[in-house]
């Protein structure tokens, strides 16, 4: 059902500008390998928000994922040409 | 869909009991919400000091092992799928295809959670909490800052932070957080030591092992004139058991954390000083995680001594309610290898009640978390043993008056 040692890099966009993870890494981790922590903005305070607890409790990681809104990105798994925005 | 057992959590607990249960002909399915299983296995990385050859622990690679073997003995494993709903024998899940699992009997293996450690600021950017941090660093292998300040210190945060320094991450430091309503004994320097210091023997250096063996011997004044230096360091990273966080600054992510020195005795001095840092790690202790088995009415106790609320059980596992069983962190917070041997006792538990093995077969399971807890490397609570008791006892006044298998 999954198995995965061999790594691959592919490559996705958050807000529109291209940049590089490794498939089947959650998105957090790959948007992290690219120095952007600031996941969405707040709608209450407009303050930026990221990852907190790294496993799906929290819903601090919450973006939009090919259209999809209100998706974890730490537990959402990265795929080729994946579009991420933030919410 | 139709199963023998369904178990949820396929964290090391619920993965050994998958496997003893498929080895003995039952047809299992583990159910995990995360996108792969091993649980918290799959943060930890660490020299496992009580291994003989002092080799390393490799949560992912034993988790991997573990899969492999549980799928190559026909278990299903689900990942990505959370069960919300638990009513006589049946399970209720989050799943596009299958909805309802049916099954004879259920192990619940749901682990622990981190308790919040909210101080003001938490919510920025760059407030990670500490399995976020262990995850991050050890699973994925990217850097989550450039400095790093740990908030709260215990035997998880110390180890996480001894890992980051040797991904190369800079960690600036551990502090305590201020007191609050929330923090209670982790605000007090006196108290948080003392508490390292009776798990010492999971020692991540040599300072801790010595000190250990003192507290062992109920050398209390020694601990209080330790504080007296507010210093002391591990690989190299400072542990100031007398400064403690107050605040979380920063405009858009954090730049830097409000420190105040604290008394021995936990008192705040109102002198503030400013620490640089980009990323700060929040270490608040842990929790077993006892939603399941409140849905599915089992009865819950608070034994503080094994990390509060858990389902009360028999030491063979089984709850207070007929056919669900429980194994590893639900029922105190322990390492992953205590977590193991109580998923093959409740894998024994269940097949002993199934007439599938035998009450010796079965005692001897139980045998082996004893001794899987003295070779643990890494220990949580001090007074886990006596909760273990304490967890007997009430099951025996439980179950008395229905009369004790
Ligand atoms: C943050 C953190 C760090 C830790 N670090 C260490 C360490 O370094 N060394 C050590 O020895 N121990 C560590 N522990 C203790 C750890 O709990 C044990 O090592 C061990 O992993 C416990 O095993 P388990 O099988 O009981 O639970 P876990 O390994 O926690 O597995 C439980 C699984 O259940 C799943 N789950 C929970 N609820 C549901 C649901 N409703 N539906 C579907 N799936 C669900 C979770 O996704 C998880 O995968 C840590 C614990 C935590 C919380
Ligand atoms: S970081 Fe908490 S849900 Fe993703």
């Amino acid at each position: 059902m999954e198995n995965q040692n061999h790594e691959k890099e592919i490559s996705f966009t958050f807000n529109g500008k291209r940049i590089k993870g490794i498939e089947g890494q959650p998105i957090a981790a790959a948007l992290m390998a690219n120095g952007i922590r600031a996941i969405r903005t707040c709608t209450v305070t407009g303050e930026p928000r990221g990852i907190y607890c790294g496993i799906g409790h929290c819903y601090e990681c919450r973006a939009t994922v090919n259209q999809k809104r209100n998706i974890r990105t730490c537990l959402k798994c990265l795929e080729e040409n994946m579009d991420i925005k933030s919410e | 869909m139709k199963v023998d057992v369904a178990i949820v959590g396929a964290g090391p607990a619920g993965l050994i009991a998958s496997i003893e249960l498929a080895k003995n002909g039952m047809k299992v399915v583990v159910i995990d919400e995360y996108y792969r299983s091993g649980g918290r296995l799959l943060g930890q990385l660490y020299e496992d000091t009580k291994s003989e050859k002092k080799r390393m622990w490799d949560g992912k690679e034993i988790a991997n092992h573990l899969m492999d073997e549980a799928l190559s003995l026909g278990v299903q494993i689900l990942c990505k799928t959370t069960v919300w709903k638990i009513e006589s024998n049946c399970l209720f899940i989050s799943n596009s295809e299958i909805k309802e699992i049916h099954s004879k009997a259920i192990i619940l293996a749901t682990g622990a959670i981190e308790k919040a450690l909210p101080i003001p600021g938490w919510q920025k950017v760059g407030v990670i909490a500490v399995g976020a941090a262990q995850t991050f660093t050890n699973l994925h292998r990217v850097k989550i800052g450039n400095r790093v300040l740990f908030v709260g210190i215990d035997p998880l945060s110390i180890s996480v932070a001894m890992e980051m320094k040797k991904a190369g991450i800079h960690v600036v430091g551990m502090m305590l957080p201020a007191p609050s309503l929330m923090t209670g004994e982790k605000s007090n320097p006196q108290d948080v030591l003392e508490q390292l210091l009776m798990v010492a023997h999971m020692a991540p250096n040599y300072f801790f092992r010595i000190a250990g063996k003192l507290v062992k011997g109920k050398i209390k004044k020694l601990i209080v004139n330790l504080l007296k230096f507010n210093l002391i360091q591990i690989m190299g990273i400072p542990l100031y058991f007398r400064k403690a966080v107050t605040q979380i600054n920063g405009q858009r992510e954090v730049e830097s954390v409000s420190v105040s020195n604290l008394s021995t005795n936990g008192e705040l001095s109102r002198i503030e000083t400013k620490l640089e840092v980009d990323t700060v790690c929040l270490s608040g202790g842990l929790l077993p995680l006892v939603d399941l088995t409140q849905v599915a009415n089992c009865i819950l106790v608070d034994i503080p001594e094994l990390g509060g609320i858990v389902p009360l059980h028999n030491k063979y596992l089984k709850t207070s309610v007929e056919g669900i069983y429980v194994a590893g962190n639900i029922t105190g917070i322990e390492g992953a290898k205590v977590a193991m041997a109580q998923g093959k006792l409740a894998a024994f538990s269940l097949l002993y009640d199934f007439k599938i093995v035998s009450e010796q077969q079965l005692q001897m399971a139980f045998n082996e978390v004893d001794i899987a807890r003295k070779s643990s490397p890494i220990s949580f609570l001090p007074n886990i043993k006596i909760g273990r008791k304490i967890m007997e006892e009430k099951w025996k006044a439980y179950s008395i008056p229905i009369g004790e298998k």
